[in-house]
C-alpha cells in the first residue's frame, strides 16, 4: 500500500505541475493581448476611421465602433481611399518618393561601395589619412548641420525649382557608415576570388561588378533597405529644400512632405485623412514583412556605431 | 561662400597630399612594400564620387556650421558675412536670461529629455522581457509592439493629432467624455502638451529598442540562469544577478542613442503644435532662426552650443556607466 502511495507521488505532483504551467501560460497571453491591445489601439483607430463617412465617425465617438470598420458601410471606405488617390492625387507624391529612393538606393550602393572595395582591397599612397577621416566623421557627434547643409545647396550650389531634386537625393546617396559597413564586409571576402578573375584579365570595376558586387547581396540588401526607409520617411529636409508655387501646388514633394499640405486641404474628412496616413505607411510596412532578415542584421551592425 | 569653400577644398587637398608624400616616403623606406601607379590611379578616381559628395554634404556643412556661429551671415545676404566674435554667444545668453523663446525651448527639450528617456527605455525593456520568453506566440507579440515603429514620425503626428483632437469627437476626449470628462485642448493646453507628445514618441520608438534588448538577451549564457536557479535565486534576484550585468553594455548603447534622438526632437512638436512657447524645443528653435527667419549664423551658435552640451553628457554617460572591470 504504502509503495503505491509512494509510486503515484510523482505522477500527482506532474499533474498540478501541468496545471500550473497552463494556468501561468494563460495569464501570459491575457497579459500579452491586454498589452497588445494597448499599443495597437492607435493603429486600429486609425484603420478603423478611414473606412467611416465623417457622420458616421461623429457617430461612433466615445463607443467601441470607434475601433471597428465600418462594416455596413464599405462603400465609404472605398470613397475615403479613392478620394485620397483622385481628389488628392496621392499616386503623385508616392511616386515621387518611390522614384527618390530608388535612385538614392543605386547611387549609394555604386558610391559607397566603390569606396568600401578600394579601402578593404586596394593600396594607394594618402589611404591612411582617408582612413582617419572614416573614422572621425562617424565619431564625431554633430547635432545638427541641416541649416549650413541648407544653405550649401540653395545658395553656394544654386540648386533651386526643379533642380532642388538633386538636393534631395545627392545627400541621401553618401553615407560614410555605409562605407565603413561596406569595407568590412568585402575584407572577409577571399583573397583567391578576385586573383581568378584577374588572371583573366578583369580590370578592377569588372572584378567590382562581376565578383565582388553578387558576393555581397547582404550587405547590399541591408544597405539598400535603410536607405529607403530613410528616404520615404524623410519629412523636414525635402520640405525646407523643394519648392511649392502659387497656386500652393507642390508638384516635386515626397509623400511625407505632401502628408501635411493633404491634411490642411478644406473640407478634407476624418476618415481621408487616416486613409492617406495608411497608404503612407503601407510601403515601409512591405518592406518590413520583406526584409525582415537585412534589418534585424542591420540592428546588429548599429551597435558597430558606438 | 564659393570662395570659402574652395579654400577649404584646396587645404583638404593640401593636407591628403602630405599624407600620401609621407605614406610613399614610408615605403620607400621600407623597402618590401610599394605603390603602384596604375592601382592608386584607379583606387582615386573609385573613391572620387564618394570623396565629393562626403566633402559637400558631410564635411562642409559641419565646419560651416562651426565657422557661421561667429558671424552675422543672414541667407539672403551670402556676400556679405562678416565676423562678429562671439556675439551671436552673447545674444543667446542675454535672450536666455530674459526667458525668450530659447528659454521655454531649453526647460521644454529638457522636459522632454527627462521624460522620454526613462520611458522610452522602461518598456522597451519591459516589453523584451515579456517577449524572451520560449513561448512560441511570444512572436506575435513582439510584433505588436514593433509595429509603431514602421509609422513615420510625421504619420504618427498626424495621427495623435486626430487622438488628441480637441473636438468632443477626438478620440481620448469621447472616451473619456463616458466618464462625464469635459473635452480639453490637450496640445494647446501647456501642462499637458509635452507629456502628451513624451507619451506618443515613446509609444512609437520603443519598440526598436526592444529588439536591441532582445539581441542583448540573447548574448546571456543559459548556464548563468541554471546556476543562479540552483543558489535557488527568485526572479527578482536572477534579474539583478544575471539579467541586468548581462545587459549593461547594451543599456548604455541604447541610453546615449535615446539621449542624443531625443534631444533632437523636432518633427512632433513642429507637426503637432507649431511654433509655440509652450512646445518649442531647441532643435525647433535652431530650425526657425536659420529656415524661417534666415538667421543663419544665430542659428548655428545655437547648434554648436547644442553640440557642446549634448556632447558633454554623452560623454559623462559613457563614464559613468562603464563597465567596472
Amino acid at each position: 500500500m504504502e509503495n503505491s502511495v509512494y509510486e503515484n507521488l510523482p505522477e500527482i505532483s506532474d499533474k498540478s505541475a501541468k496545471t500550473r504551467k497552463a494556468v501561468s501560460l494563460a495569464v501570459y497571453i491575457a497579459a500579452g493581448v491586454i498589452l497588445s491591445l494597448i499599443f495597437l489601439f492607435p493603429i486600429i483607430f486609425m484603420l478603423a476611421t478611414s473606412t467611416k463617412s465623417e457622420s458616421a465617425y461623429a457617430a461612433s465617438a466615445g463607443r467601441i465602433t470607434m475601433f471597428l470598420p465600418d462594416f455596413a458601410n464599405l462603400g465609404e471606405a472605398a470613397k475615403n481611399y479613392g478620394n485620397v488617390f483622385t481628389d488628392y492625387g496621392i499616386w503623385r507624391y508616392a511616386l515621387n518618393s518611390l522614384t527618390y529612393a530608388a535612385i538614392a538606393i543605386v547611387l549609394n550602393v555604386l558610391i559607397n561601395g566603390l569606396a568600401g572595395y578600394v579601402m578593404a582591397k586596394m593600396d594607394f599612397p594618402g589611404k591612411s589619412f582617408l582612413s582617419f577621416m572614416i573614422i572621425f566623421l562617424i565619431v564625431v557627434p554633430v547635432e545638427t548641420s541641416i541649416i549650413p547643409l541648407y544653405s550649401i545647396v540653395k545658395i553656394m550650389l544654386g540648386l533651386k525649382e526643379g533642380a532642388s531634386v538633386i538636393g534631395v537625393i545627392l545627400p541621401a546617396a553618401i553615407s560614410i557608415f555605409n562605407i565603413f559597413l561596406f569595407s568590412q564586409f568585402f575584407e572577409s571576402i577571399p583573397q583567391e576570388y578576385e586573383e581568378a578573375a584577374r588572371i583573366d584579365g578583369a580590370n578592377t570595376l569588372v572584378v567590382f561588378f562581376r565578383i565582388i558586387l553578387p558576393l555581397s547581396k547582404p550587405i547590399v540588401a541591408t544597405v539598400a533597405v535603410f536607405c529607403f526607409i530613410g528616404v520615404w520617411n524623410d519629412y523636414i529636409w525635402p520640405s525646407m529644400i523643394l519648392p511649392y508655387n502659387q497656386e500652393g501646388e507642390w508638384p516635386l514633394y515626397p509623400i511625407q512632405a505632401a502628408l501635411t499640405t493633404i491634411q490642411s486641404i478644406q473640407g478634407i474628412t476624418t476618415g481621408e485623412i487616416m486613409a492617406s496616413l495608411i497608404v503612407t505607411s503601407i510601403p515601409i510596412f512591405i518592406i518590413y514583412v520583406l526584409a525582415q532578415k537585412y534589418i534585424v542584421q542591420g540592428f546588429g551592425t548599429a551597435g558597430l556605431k558606438m | 561662400m564659393t570662395g570659402s569653400a574652395l579654400i577649404i577644398a584646396a587645404v583638404f587637398i593640401a593636407i591628403f597630399v602630405a599624407f600620401a608624400v609621407y605614406d610613399v616616403l614610408i615605403a620607400k623606406k621600407r623597402s618590401h612594400k610599394k605603390y603602384k601607379t596604375g592601382t592608386a590611379v584607379t583606387a582615386y578616381l573609385m573613391l572620387l564620387p564618394a570623396v565629393v559628395l562626403a566633402f559637400l554634404f558631410i564635411l562642409l556643412p559641419i565646419l560651416y556650421s562651426l565657422g557661421y556661429a561667429f558671424t552675422d551671415y543672414y541667407l539672403l545676404q551670402p556676400n556679405s558675412i562678416s565676423f562678429i566674435g562671439f556675439d551671436n554667444f552673447k545674444q543667446v545668453f542675454e535672450e536666455l536670461a530674459k526667458g525668450g523663446t530659447i528659454y521655454h525651448a531649453l526647460i521644454n527639450t529638457a522636459i522632454f529629455v527627462v521624460g522620454v528617456v526613462p520611458l522610452q527605455i522602461g518598456l522597451a525593456l519591459g516589453l523584451a522581457l515579456f517577449v524572451n520568453k520560449p513561448f512560441k506566440g511570444s512572436k506575435i507579440f513582439k510584433v505588436c509592439f514593433f509595429a509603431p515603429v514602421v509609422i513615420s514620425l510625421s504619420v504618427t503626428s498626424f495621427l495623435w493629432l486626430q487622438i488628441l483632437s480637441p473636438s468632443e469627437t477626438g478620440l481620448l476626449n469621447s472616451l473619456l467624455g463616458v466618464f462625464g470628462v469635459a473635452p480639453h485642448d490637450w496640445l494647446r493646453d501647456p501642462v499637458t502638451a509635452m507629456p502628451c507628445i513624451i507619451v506618443l514618441s515613446a509609444w512609437q520608438g520603443c519598440g526598436y529598442q526592444m529588439l536591441i534588448f532582445l539581441s542583448g538577451l540573447s548574448n546571456i549564457q543559459k548556464s548563468l540562469y541554471e546556476a543562479a536557479a540552483l543558489d535557488g535565486a527568485g526572479a527578482w534576484h536572477k534579474f539583478t544577478a544575471v539579467t541586468w550585468p548581462g545587459l549593461r553594455s547594451t543599456f548604455v548603447y541604447i541610453l546615449i542613442t535615446v539621449f542624443i534622438g531625443a534631444c533632437r526632437i523636432l518633427t512632433q512638436p513642429m507637426l503637432m503644435t507649431g511654433y509655440q512657447n509652450h512646445t518649442v524645443t531647441l532643435s525647433y528653435y535652431m530650425y526657425q532662426q536659420g529656415y524661417t527667419y534666415r538667421w543663419v549664423g544665430y542659428s548655428s551658435a545655437v547648434a554648436l552650443l547644442m553640440t557642446i552640451v549634448i556632447g558633454t553628457i554623452t560623454l559623462i554617460q559613457r563614464r559613468a556607466f562603464r563597465e567596472k572591470n
